[in-house]
C-alpha cells in the first residue's frame, strides 16, 4: 500500500479497531465532527456513527471517569486527551482508578488512552509536554509510544486489544512523517526494537527522539563512530533485554528523550543498565533531554530539545572516556 | 527597492507542508501590505496568506497544486520602502520542525569533555573485568586513557607483553604497499604526551660539549675497586647540584593561574628505552640521595621499566627528565622535547675521545654533548646558559 | 426541613435592567450614565480592537505569529465588561481576552510576544491587574475566586472579574470554583463569553442545561443577556460589580454571542459550522448593530466613523512595526530567568552550562 502519515495510520488502525470489535468507542473533545485537532479521526464519526465516535464537554477528567464506567459496562473505551499539557485534570481519575481498578477488584479495564506529545512544533504554552514519566511510574498502567506509522497502526492496535489500560502517546512532531504500513504487522507490548545496528554506543531513545538519534547514527557513520540505536516503543513495560543485549555489545549507553533529564524516564533506563550491565560499561551512562525547566517558548524550543549535535557529544564522551 | 522573498511559514502548529490551491495575484501587480496573495491548503485547512510587504509580485515560486514545504520559497516582492530590507532577508519567523533557523543556536559538536581519572577510579568496571579474566595486574598498567585511565586495550596490551610490542598492531598490507598500524596503549600515550609538549609549551634548545676526563677517570677508580659505574648517575647527580643553583629549572608552567610553580624536591625522569616504547621511570628526591645511592635506584628503575614491572608511583611525578642520546652510533646529540608539566630536559650524548682544543694545541680528550630543551615561558636563554654553564662545570669538576 | 430549591435574592439588581429575554430595558438604557464621549469611546474601542485582531491574523498567516485565536465577534464584551470595571480590579482571562488586554492598556504587540515564541507572560500581572493568559480551560476560575476571596480578607472594595467560555463550564475546576465564590461569598463578577463553540463542539454538546441557572445552584444569581450589546454588558458588569463591591457575593453573567472566526488559525470552521448560521449572526453584528444605534442617536457621523476606522488602521500597523521590531531576549534569561524566586545552585549550574553552550558573544 502507499506511504501514509503515522497521521493517517492511526487513523486507518482506530478505524479497523471500531471494525473488529463493536465495544471499541472512541470519544473525546472535538473528535466527531471536526474528526480531531490533528485530524486523526477524520472520517470515523461518519463511519461509525455518533454512538461509536462522539465529543464530550470540555472536561478531561470525566472524560476518563466515564471511560472507567463504561469499560465495567463491557465496552473497549478509546478516549482521547487533546494535547498533553490537558491530561493533568485527568491525573487523578488515571492513576487513583484506571491504574487501580484491578488491583482493587480484579475487574480489568481495558481502556487505552491516546495522547498527542512531545514538543518541536512552535506551540503555544502546555501543547509540548512530556508527561510520560509520571504515568510509566504508575503501577498497573502500561505507557507504549511509537515512533513511525508502522509502528503507530500495528502499536495502537495492540494496545486497543489489550485487556490491560494502555496510555499510547503519540510523538506529534511525527504526524506529517509518511511510510508504507502493513495493516497486519502487530507490535507486542514490552518489545523494544534495534533500528540501526551498531558496535561503539547504545543510543536508547523513544518517540520523537527516535529519529533524531537515527540522524546522528548517520552523522556518526561519516566519521567512522558506529552508533547503535534502540527504539524502546514501549516504556512500560520496559523491555531491558534488548538494551542490555545492546550494551554487552558496545560497553556504552546515552538514552535521548524531550522530557527534562532531571528525574526523566532516562533515569530507569540509565540506572537498571548501570545496576544489570556494570561489569560490561568502559564508560559511565549518559542521559540527554531537556533542561531543568518548565518547556520555553517556541522561539526558545531548539536549544532545549536534544538534537543531533548533543547526541554525538554525549556519544564522544562515552568513547573517550578510556 | 528591495527583493524580499516569502517563505512558507508553518500556518498551523507543526505543519511541514501546504499545497498551492490558487493565486490571488501575478507578477507584476501591485500589493498593500495585507493584501490577498494565495490560498493555500494544509493539512487541516484551506488558509489564504496576506502579503507580509508592500510592493511589485516581483515571482511566483510555486504552480497551483503544488506542493511547499514550509521553509520554501512561495513569492518574491519587490518591495519599495528601503527599511525592509533591513528585516532578516527572505526568511519569516517560523515554527515548527520545517521552521527557518531562529539565530541562536547551540554550539556544534564541541570537544568532549572527558572526566580524568581521579585516585582510585582508574578503570571502568568492564575494564576491571576484562583484567580479572587476563589475569592482569591493574596497579602494573600504564593507562591511556584521560588522566591516566585504562582502557581496555591498555589491559590487553598488558596482557600479551613483553615479547610483542602490543602497543600496536599492524593491518595486512594494502594494494599500493601501504600498511595502516593501530595505536592503543603506551604509544598512544606517548603520542599524546608529546602533541601536548610541543603544541603547550614554547621551548628552545642549546648545546654544550663537556670534558669528560675527570668523569671517566672518577669511574675508573671505582671500577678498580669493585663499585663500576655507568656515567647516568653521574649525569643525574650533576644536574640536581646544578638544579641547586638554578631552581627554575626544576618548575612548571601553571597556565591557569600564571604562576610558575617551583618545585622544592628534584623527582629526575630518567628516559628509558623498552620494548613497548619510550618509558621515563621518576628517581624520587634525588637532591636527598648521594651519589651510590642514584646509581642502586636508577638502575632498579631502568631494569624495573624494561620489564615491565614498575607501579604508577614510580611512573610519575618527574620534575625534571634526563635521557641518553648517544647510547650507540655515530650519533651526538639531539633535540630533545620536554616532558611536559616540566620547564627542562637534559640529553646526554656518548662520551668518547674528540678533537679538543687545550694551550693552543688540539688534543684527544674524552667528551660529550649536553643539550638542554627549555620552557621560554619560565626560562630565558640568559639563564639556561647559566644552568648549562653550571652543569658543565659541575660535570668537568669531578672528583672520585 | 426548608424549601427544595432556595430562591436567591428577590431584589437583584442586575436583573432589574433586563428584559427577560436578557435586552437591556429602554429604563436600563437610561440608567448608564454615559455621555456622549463615552459612548463614542465604547465604539472606538470596539473598532479598536477588532482591527487588532484581524492585523494578528494577519500576523500569523505571515509567519509572524505561530498562532492566533481571534475574538471576532466579541467585542461588545470585551468593551462593555472592561470599561464597567475600575482599573484596580482584577480580571483572570482565559485565552482568548486580547481586546481586554489591550482596553486595560496592555501594549498589543508586547501581549503578541507570547504567540510569537517570545515569551510565556509578556506583561506583569501586577501593574495591570490582569493576570496571565490560561491555557488550560477552565483552571483560572479558581485562581480569581482566590483572588476575591483575599480582596474580602483585607477588606478592600475591590471586585474581580472572571471570565471563561462556555466550554469551560464544563470542567471541574469551573464547578469547585462557583462553589467556593458561593461559599465564601466571594466578590467576582463570573462572566462566562457564550460563543457557542468549543472548537468544533457546539453549546448542544456542551450542555444540556442552562448556565446562568446554574448559578442559583451554588448560592447566587445569574443572568443571560444579550452579548452583542455593548451597553447591555456593560450595564450588567458595572451592576454585578457594584453589588459585589457592597459585600452582596458573587454574581453570574452569561453574555450570549457567537465566536465569528476559527478556535485558532489551526482550525478549519468549514468542518463543523455551516455558512448559513455564520451569516446569521454576522447580520447581529456588535459593531455594525452599536454603530447604527449611535448614527440614529445622533451621537456619530460618517466623518468620525472614517476616522475612528482610519485610527484604527494606523494603531494596527504600529502594532505590526513594533512587534517585528521586538528584540529576542537573551536564552539564558528567557528559559532560566523566572523559574525561581530564589534559584537553587544545580540550577544556576545548568544555566550556565546552558549558557556556556550557546554560539556567538
Amino acid at each position: 500500500m502507499e506511504a501514509v502519515t503515522m497521521a493517517k495510520a492511526i487513523n486507518l488502525s482506530l478505524r479497523d479497531a471500531l471494525t473488529r470489535d463493536d465495544n471499541v468507542l472512541i470519544f473525546g473533545e472535538d473528535v466527531g465532527a471536526l474528526g480531531g485537532v490533528f485530524r486523526i479521526t477524520d472520517g470515523l464519526q461518519k463511519a461509525f456513527g455518533e454512538e461509536r465516535v462522539f465529543d464530550t464537554p470540555l472536561a478531561e477528567s470525566s472524560i476518563i471517569g466515564v471511560a472507567v464506567g463504561l469499560a465495567l459496562r463491557g465496552f473497549r473505551p478509546v478516549p482521547e486527551i487533546q494535547f498533553d499539557g490537558f491530561i493533568y485534570p485527568a491525573f487523578e481519575q488515571i492513576v487513583s482508578h484506571v491504574a487501580k481498578y484491578r488491583n482493587r477488584s480484579g475487574v480489568s479495564l481495558p481502556i487505552t488512552i491516546r495522547v498527542p506529545f512531545g514538543g518541536n512544533i512552535g506551540a503555544v504554552e502546555h501543547h509540548s509536554e512530556s508527561p510520560e514519566a509520571y504515568f510509566a511510574h504508575t503501577a498497573g498502567l502500561k505507557v507504549v509510544t511509537p515512533s513511525t506509522p508502522g509502528d503507530a497502526y500495528a502499536l495502537l492496535q495492540t494496545a486497543i486489544d489489550d485487556p490491560d489500560p494502555v496510555i499510547f502517546f503519540e510523538p506529534k512532531a511525527r504526524y506529517y512523517v509518511k511510510e508504507e504500513i502493513d495493516p497486519a504487522a502487530r507490535v507486542p507490548i514490552g518489545k523494544a526494537r534495534v533500528v540501526h545496528e551498531g558496535s561503539g554506543v547504545s543510543v536508547i531513545a523513544y518517540g520523537p527522539t527516535v529519529s533524531i538519534a537515527l540522524q546522528a547514527a548517520k552523522t556518526a557513520a561519516a566519521e567512522q563512530i558506529s552508533l547503535e540505536v534502540i527504539d524502546l516503543r514501549s516504556l512500560s513495560p520496559l523491555d531491558m533485554d534488548t538494551v542490555m543485549a545492546s550494551v554487552r555489545k558496545t560497553h556504552r549507553a546515552v538514552v535521548v528523550h524531550e522530557a527534562p533529564v532531571f528525574c526523566g524516564f532516562g533515569a530507569e533506563v540509565a540506572a537498571q543498565i548501570s545496576h544489570d550491565a556494570f561489569d560490561t560499561l568502559e564508560a559511565p551512562v549518559t542521559r540527554v533531554g531537556g533542561l531543568n525547566v518548565p518547556y520555553p517558548p517556541a522561539r526558545y524550543e531548539k536549544l532545549y530539545l536534544p538534537d543531533v549535535d548533543r547526541i554525538l557529544q554525549a556519544a564522544d564522551a562515552a568513547l573517550a572516556y578510556g | 527597492m528591495a527583493d524580499q522573498t516569502f517563505r512558507l511559514p508553518d500556518l498551523g502548529e507543526g505543519l511541514t507542508e501546504a499545497q498551492l490551491v490558487a493565486w490571488r495575484v501575478e507578477e507584476g501587480t501591485q500589493v498593500e501590505v495585507n493584501a490577498p496573495l494565495c490560498e493555500v491548503e494544509t493539512a487541516k485547512a484551506v488558509v489564504v496568506i496576506p502579503s507580509p510587504w508592500a510592493g511589485t509580485i516581483q515571482k511566483l515560486h510555486a504552480r497551483p497544486g503544488e506542493s511547499v514545504a514550509v521553509g520554501e520559497a512561495l513569492v518574491t516582492i519587490t518591495s519599495a520602502e528601503a527599511s525592509a530590507a533591513e528585516a532578516p532577508p527572505g526568511t519569516l519567523v517560523g515554527y515548527g520542525p520545517g521552521a527557518p533557523e531562529s539565530g541562536i543556536r547551540r554550539k556544534a559538536r564541541t570537544a568532549a569533555s572527558v572526566p580524568e581519572s581521579s585516585g582510585d577510579v582508574r578503570a571502568a568496571p568492564f575494564v576491571r573485568q576484562r583484567a580479572k579474566e587476563m589475569g592482569v595486574d591493574l596497579a602494573q598498567v600504564l593507562g591511556s586513557g584521560p588522566g591516566g585511565r585504562i582502557t581496555r586495550a591498555d589491559v590487553e596490551a598488558a596482557a600479551s607483553a613483553p615479547a610483542v610490542t602490543s602497543s600496536t598492531s599492524t593491518a595486512a598490507p594494502s594494494a599500493d604497499g601501504e600498511r595502516r598500524i593501530s595505536v592503543v596503549g603506551i604509544r598512544k600515550a606517548i603520542a599524546r604526551q608529546m602533541v601536548r609538549s610541543v603544541s603547550t609549551i614554547p621551548q628552545f634548545t642549546e648545546f654544550a660539549i663537556f670534558d669528560a676526563t675527570n668523569l671517566m677517570a672518577a669511574r675508573e677508580q671505582r671500577k678498580a675497586s669493585g663499585r663500576s659505574m655507568t656515567p647516568l648517575p653521574y649525569f643525574i647527580a650533576a644536574v640536581v647540584k646544578a638544579v641547586r643553583a638554578y631552581p627554575l629549572m626544576n618548575s612548571s608552567w601553571d597556565e591557569s593561574r600564571d604562576e610558575i610553580i617551583v618545585k622544592q624536591p628534584v623527582n629526575v625522569g630518567i628516559a628509558v628505552n623498552t620494548t613497548q616504547g619510550l618509558l621515563v621511570p621518576v628517581l624520587r628526591g634525588a637532591e636527598q640521595l648521594e651519589l651510590t645511592a642514584i646509581a642502586e635506584k636508577s638502575a632498579q628503575l631502568i631494569e624495573g621499566a624494561r620489564a615491565g614491572t614498575l607501579p604508577p608511583g614510580q611512573m610519575s611525578g618527574g620534575t625534571i627528565t634526563v635521557t641518553n642520546v648517544g647510547a650507540s652510533g655515530p650519533v651526538e646529540t639531539g633535540t630533545p622535547i620536554i616532558n611536559p608539566p616540566e620547564c627542562c630536559v637534559v640529553a646526554f650524548g656518548a662520551i668518547k675521545p674528540r678533537p679538543m682544543v687545550v694551550d693552543g694545541k688540539v688534543v684527544a680528550r674524552s667528551g660529550a654533548w649536553i643539550s638542554i630543551s627549555v620552557d621560554h615561558r619560565i626560562v630565558d636563554g640568559a639563564l639556561a646558559t647559566e644552568f648549562l654553564t653550571a652543569l658543565v662545570a659541575e660535570l668537568e669538576t669531578i672528583s672520585a | 426541613m426548608a424549601d427544595v430549591v432556595r430562591v436567591v435574592a428577590a431584589d437583584d439588581p442586575v436583573r432589574a435592567l433586563f428584559s427577560p429575554a436578557g435586552e437591556l430595558t429602554a429604563e436600563g438604557r437610561s440608567r448608564l450614565g454615559l455621555d456622549a464621549a463615552a459612548l463614542r469611546e465604547l465604539y472606538r474601542n470596539m473598532v479598536l480592537i477588532r482591527r487588532a485582531d484581524q492585523e494578528a491574523l494577519n500576523l500569523q498567516r505571515q509567519g509572524e505569529l505561530g498562532l492566533w485565536g481571534q475574538f471576532l465577534g466579541q467585542e461588545a464584551i470585551h468593551v462593555g465588561a472592561m470599561t464597567a470595571l475600575r482599573s484596580e480590579d482584577w480580571v483572570f482571562p482565559s485565552y482568548r481576552e486580547f481586546g481586554m488586554a489591550m482596553i486595560r492598556g496592555i501594549d498589543p504587540a508586547d501581549m503578541l510576544t507570547l504567540f510569537r515564541g517570545l515569551s510565556h507572560g509578556p506583561w506583569d500581572p501586577r501593574k495591570y491587574h490582569f493576570a496571565p493568559l490560561a491555557i488550560p480551560v477552565a483552571t483560572q476560575v479558581p485562581h480569581a475566586v482566590g483572588f476575591a476571596m483575599g480582596c474580602r480578607l483585607k477588606h478592600s472594595d475591590e471586585v474581580v472579574l472572571s471570565t471563561f467560555g462556555d466550554g469551560a463550564t464544563s470542567e471541574g475546576d469551573w464547578h469547585e470554583g462557583m462553589n467556593f465564590a458561593g461559599v465564601f461569598k466571594a466578590p467576582v463578577v463570573f462572566l462566562c463569553q457564550n460563543n457557542y463553540w468549543a472548537i468544533s463542539v457546539p453549546l448542544s454538546k456542551q450542555t444540556a442545561g442552562s448556565i446562568a441557572e446554574r448559578a442559583q445552584g451554588y448560592g447566587f444569581p445569574g443572568i443571560r443577556i444579550d452579548g452583542n450589546d455593548v451597553l447591555g454588558v456593560y450595564a450588567a458588569v458595572r451592576a454585578a460589580a457594584a453589588r459585589a463591591r457592597q459585600g452582596e457575593g458573587p454574581y453570574l453573567i452569561e453574555a450570549v454571542t457567537y465566536r465569528m472566526g476559527a478556535h485558532t488559525s489551526s482550525d478549519d470552521p468549514t468542518r463543523y459550522r455551516t455558512d448559513s448560521e455564520l451569516q446569521a449572526w454576522n447580520a447581529k453584528d456588535p459593531i455594525a448593530r452599536y454603530q447604527a444605534w449611535l448614527v440614529q442617536q445622533g451621537i456619530i457621523d460618517e466623518g468620525t466613523v472614517k476616522a475612528i476606522a482610519d485610527a484604527a488602521e494606523t494603531a494596527a500597523q504600529a502594532m505590526r512595526a513594533r512587534l517585528i521590531a521586538l528584540p529576542t531576549p537573551p536564552p539564558g534569561e528567557a528559559i532560566f530567568g523566572r523559574v525561581y524566586s530564589k534559584p537553587p545552585e544545580p540550577f544556576l549550574r545548568e544555566r550556565e552550562e546552558f549558557e556556556a553552550s550557546l554560539e556567538g558573544p
